[in-house]
Protein backbone atom coordinates (compact mmCIF):
# COMPACT_ATOMS: atom_id res chain seq x y z
CA UNK A 1 0.00 0.00 0.00
CA UNK A 2 1.54 3.50 -1.36
CA UNK A 3 1.56 6.49 1.48
CA UNK A 4 -0.46 8.02 -0.70
CA UNK A 5 -2.37 7.81 -3.77
CA UNK A 6 -1.35 8.35 -7.48
CA UNK A 7 -3.52 9.96 -9.38
CA UNK A 8 -6.33 8.98 -11.73
CA UNK A 9 -4.95 8.61 -14.48
CA UNK A 10 -4.68 5.33 -16.57
CA UNK A 11 -0.99 4.12 -16.25
CA UNK A 12 0.75 2.29 -14.92
CA UNK A 13 1.53 3.08 -10.74
CA UNK A 14 4.61 4.07 -11.03
CA UNK A 15 3.67 6.67 -13.42
CA UNK A 16 0.60 7.33 -11.59
CA UNK A 17 2.47 8.53 -8.62
CA UNK A 18 4.73 10.73 -10.68
CA UNK A 19 1.82 12.16 -12.87
CA UNK A 20 0.94 14.23 -9.77
CA UNK A 21 3.69 16.51 -11.42
CA UNK A 22 2.44 16.70 -14.99
CA UNK A 23 5.29 18.67 -16.20
CA UNK A 24 8.23 16.58 -14.51
CA UNK A 25 6.40 12.81 -15.19
CA UNK A 26 6.29 13.72 -19.27
CA UNK A 27 10.32 14.81 -18.84
CA UNK A 28 11.06 12.20 -16.78
CA UNK A 29 9.40 9.75 -19.23
CA UNK A 30 11.53 11.66 -22.44
CA UNK A 31 14.92 11.18 -20.08
CA UNK A 32 14.22 8.01 -19.21
CA UNK A 33 13.24 6.68 -22.33
CA UNK A 34 16.06 8.21 -24.40
CA UNK A 35 17.51 4.22 -23.62
CA UNK A 36 15.03 2.56 -25.69
CA UNK A 37 13.77 5.38 -27.98
CA UNK A 38 16.89 5.78 -28.79
CA UNK A 39 18.62 2.82 -28.78
CA UNK A 40 21.91 4.45 -26.75
CA UNK A 41 22.91 0.66 -25.79
CA UNK A 42 21.79 -2.55 -26.60
CA UNK A 43 18.55 -3.75 -25.41
CA UNK A 44 19.97 -6.48 -23.15
CA UNK A 45 22.80 -5.04 -21.90
CA UNK A 46 20.33 -2.64 -19.97
CA UNK A 47 17.81 -5.52 -18.86
CA UNK A 48 20.34 -7.05 -17.29
CA UNK A 49 21.71 -4.10 -15.27
CA UNK A 50 18.26 -3.18 -14.60
CA UNK A 51 17.59 -6.51 -13.25
CA UNK A 52 20.35 -6.47 -11.06
CA UNK A 53 20.37 -3.29 -9.61
CA UNK A 54 16.37 -4.50 -8.69
CA UNK A 55 17.74 -7.42 -7.06
CA UNK A 56 20.24 -5.18 -5.28
CA UNK A 57 17.44 -3.29 -4.02
CA UNK A 58 15.37 -6.60 -3.41
CA UNK A 59 12.71 -4.43 -5.16
CA UNK A 60 9.96 -6.60 -6.29
CA UNK A 61 7.71 -3.70 -8.33
CA UNK A 62 10.83 -3.13 -10.51
CA UNK A 63 11.59 -6.82 -11.01
CA UNK A 64 7.83 -7.48 -12.10
CA UNK A 65 8.60 -5.27 -15.35
CA UNK A 66 10.60 -7.58 -18.42
CA UNK A 67 11.45 -5.96 -21.25
CA UNK A 68 10.83 -8.79 -23.86
CA UNK A 69 12.48 -6.49 -26.65
CA UNK A 70 16.18 -7.50 -25.02
CA UNK A 71 15.27 -11.19 -25.48
CA UNK A 72 17.22 -12.37 -22.36
CA UNK A 73 16.72 -16.08 -22.75
CA UNK A 74 15.29 -17.10 -19.18
CA UNK A 75 18.31 -19.13 -18.35
CA UNK A 76 20.40 -15.84 -18.62
CA UNK A 77 18.14 -14.20 -16.76
CA UNK A 78 17.85 -16.52 -13.97
CA UNK A 79 21.76 -16.55 -14.11
CA UNK A 80 21.78 -12.72 -13.18
CA UNK A 81 22.38 -12.83 -9.69
CA UNK A 82 25.23 -14.84 -9.99
CA UNK A 83 26.96 -12.93 -12.82
CA UNK A 84 30.15 -13.28 -11.02
CA UNK A 85 30.37 -17.25 -11.12
CA UNK A 86 28.66 -17.65 -14.50
CA UNK A 87 29.85 -18.29 -17.78
CA UNK A 88 26.34 -17.30 -19.46
CA UNK A 89 27.75 -13.23 -19.98
CA UNK A 90 30.42 -11.99 -22.10
CA UNK A 91 33.12 -9.98 -21.31
CA UNK A 92 31.59 -6.49 -21.90
CA UNK A 93 28.64 -7.49 -19.97
CA UNK A 94 30.55 -8.43 -16.90
CA UNK A 95 32.50 -5.17 -17.39
CA UNK A 96 28.83 -3.48 -17.19
CA UNK A 97 27.70 -5.82 -14.45
CA UNK A 98 31.04 -4.44 -12.13
CA UNK A 99 30.04 -1.80 -11.89
CA UNK A 100 26.20 -2.05 -11.80
CA UNK A 101 27.06 -4.52 -8.81
CA UNK A 102 28.48 -1.52 -6.73
CA UNK A 103 26.29 1.37 -8.10
CA UNK A 104 23.40 1.11 -5.31
CA UNK A 105 25.92 0.91 -2.09
CA UNK A 106 29.45 0.60 -2.82
CA UNK A 107 29.81 3.33 -5.40
CA UNK A 108 32.65 4.82 -3.76
CA UNK A 109 34.42 1.46 -4.13
CA UNK A 110 34.20 1.67 -7.71
CA UNK A 111 37.82 0.73 -8.71
CA UNK A 112 40.10 2.44 -11.34
CA UNK A 113 40.77 -1.54 -12.98
CA UNK A 114 37.03 -1.83 -12.66
CA UNK A 115 36.82 1.34 -14.91
CA UNK A 116 39.33 0.53 -17.26
CA UNK A 117 37.79 -2.95 -17.95
CA UNK A 118 34.94 -0.99 -18.97
CA UNK A 119 36.73 1.17 -21.10
CA UNK A 120 38.21 -1.65 -22.83
CA UNK A 121 34.75 -2.67 -24.03
CA UNK A 122 32.63 0.51 -24.29
CA UNK A 123 33.94 4.22 -26.01
CA UNK A 124 33.37 7.21 -23.89
CA UNK A 125 30.05 7.97 -25.29
CA UNK A 126 28.18 4.46 -24.57
CA UNK A 127 30.14 4.78 -20.79
CA UNK A 128 28.59 8.19 -20.39
CA UNK A 129 25.31 6.21 -21.44
CA UNK A 130 25.68 3.31 -19.24
CA UNK A 131 26.32 5.27 -16.23
CA UNK A 132 23.55 7.54 -16.48
CA UNK A 133 21.05 4.23 -17.35
CA UNK A 134 22.61 2.73 -13.44
CA UNK A 135 22.08 6.02 -11.65
CA UNK A 136 18.13 5.93 -13.47
CA UNK A 137 17.56 2.58 -12.35
CA UNK A 138 18.84 2.80 -8.64
CA UNK A 139 16.50 5.69 -8.82
CA UNK A 140 13.27 3.92 -9.61
CA UNK A 141 13.83 1.47 -7.10
CA UNK A 142 14.48 4.23 -4.81
CA UNK A 143 11.12 6.11 -5.47
CA UNK A 144 9.69 2.93 -5.67
CA UNK A 145 10.54 1.78 -1.88
CA UNK A 146 10.22 5.35 -0.43
CA UNK A 147 6.64 5.59 -1.60
CA UNK A 148 5.44 1.91 -1.45
CA UNK A 149 4.38 1.65 -4.84
CA UNK A 150 2.90 -1.68 -6.19
CA UNK A 151 4.29 -3.34 -8.89
CA UNK A 152 2.31 -5.27 -11.54
CA UNK A 153 3.42 -7.95 -13.62
CA UNK A 154 4.47 -6.12 -17.44
CA UNK A 155 6.47 -7.48 -20.47
CA UNK A 156 7.03 -4.48 -21.76
CA UNK A 157 9.31 -1.67 -22.76
CA UNK A 158 10.41 -0.47 -19.02
CA UNK A 159 10.67 3.50 -20.40
CA UNK A 160 9.12 5.60 -23.70
CA UNK A 161 8.57 9.14 -24.26
CA UNK A 162 5.50 7.94 -26.21
CA UNK A 163 4.43 5.38 -23.71
CA UNK A 164 3.51 4.36 -20.49
CA UNK A 165 6.37 4.65 -17.48
CA UNK A 166 6.63 1.16 -15.98
CA UNK B 1 37.30 6.13 -5.80
CA UNK B 2 39.05 8.02 -8.35
CA UNK B 3 40.67 11.06 -8.03
CA UNK B 4 40.89 11.86 -11.93
CA UNK B 5 38.34 12.46 -14.31
CA UNK B 6 37.93 8.58 -15.47
CA UNK B 7 35.56 10.28 -18.78
CA UNK B 8 36.98 13.02 -20.60
CA UNK B 9 34.98 16.29 -21.41
CA UNK B 10 33.07 16.48 -25.41
CA UNK B 11 33.79 20.23 -24.96
CA UNK B 12 37.24 21.59 -26.61
CA UNK B 13 38.55 23.97 -24.40
CA UNK B 14 36.72 22.56 -21.16
CA UNK B 15 37.76 20.18 -17.63
CA UNK B 16 35.89 17.26 -17.74
CA UNK B 17 33.02 18.56 -15.26
CA UNK B 18 29.05 17.01 -15.09
CA UNK B 19 28.02 19.32 -17.84
CA UNK B 20 31.16 18.67 -20.55
CA UNK B 21 31.10 14.82 -19.57
CA UNK B 22 27.63 14.83 -19.97
CA UNK B 23 28.03 16.06 -23.16
CA UNK B 24 29.51 13.33 -24.71
CA UNK B 25 25.63 11.86 -24.83
CA UNK B 26 24.10 15.13 -26.22
CA UNK B 27 20.54 13.53 -26.65
CA UNK B 28 20.64 12.71 -22.61
CA UNK B 29 22.53 16.02 -21.87
CA UNK B 30 19.72 17.84 -23.39
CA UNK B 31 16.85 15.58 -21.86
CA UNK B 32 18.19 15.89 -18.22
CA UNK B 33 18.74 19.90 -18.86
CA UNK B 34 15.22 20.07 -19.51
CA UNK B 35 13.79 17.77 -16.64
CA UNK B 36 16.42 19.46 -13.83
CA UNK B 37 15.80 22.29 -14.93
CA UNK B 38 12.19 22.59 -14.84
CA UNK B 39 12.40 20.98 -11.02
CA UNK B 40 14.46 23.87 -10.12
CA UNK B 41 12.66 26.46 -11.96
CA UNK B 42 9.33 25.68 -11.13
CA UNK B 43 7.35 23.44 -8.44
CA UNK B 44 5.66 23.17 -5.45
CA UNK B 45 8.00 23.07 -3.42
CA UNK B 46 10.08 25.85 -2.31
CA UNK B 47 13.84 26.59 -3.40
CA UNK B 48 14.68 26.47 -0.03
CA UNK B 49 13.73 23.39 0.93
CA UNK B 50 15.44 22.08 -2.59
CA UNK B 51 18.90 22.93 -1.90
CA UNK B 52 18.84 22.06 1.83
CA UNK B 53 17.50 18.43 0.75
CA UNK B 54 20.58 18.76 -2.38
CA UNK B 55 22.97 19.78 0.37
CA UNK B 56 22.29 16.44 2.78
CA UNK B 57 21.80 14.33 -0.09
CA UNK B 58 25.43 15.39 -1.39
CA UNK B 59 26.52 14.91 2.18
CA UNK B 60 25.39 11.26 2.94
CA UNK B 61 26.45 10.47 -0.36
CA UNK B 62 29.99 11.64 0.45
CA UNK B 63 29.79 14.01 -2.96
CA UNK B 64 32.49 16.80 -2.51
CA UNK B 65 31.89 17.68 -6.48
Amino acid sequence: MAWFPGTTIEAPAFERWLAHRPELNTLYKRFYGTFWDDALLPRSLLEMCRVRIAQLHDCDAELLVSDPLAELEPPKREAIPLWEHSESFSPAERAALAIAEKFPWAHHSISDEEHAELANHFDERQIVALTVALALFDANCRLRLVFDLEGVAAETTPGSAAGPLH
Amino acid sequence: MSTNPRVQSAIPGQPAHFGSVMAQQPLLLGRFGELYGTFWSKGVVDHRTKEVARMRNARVTDCGF
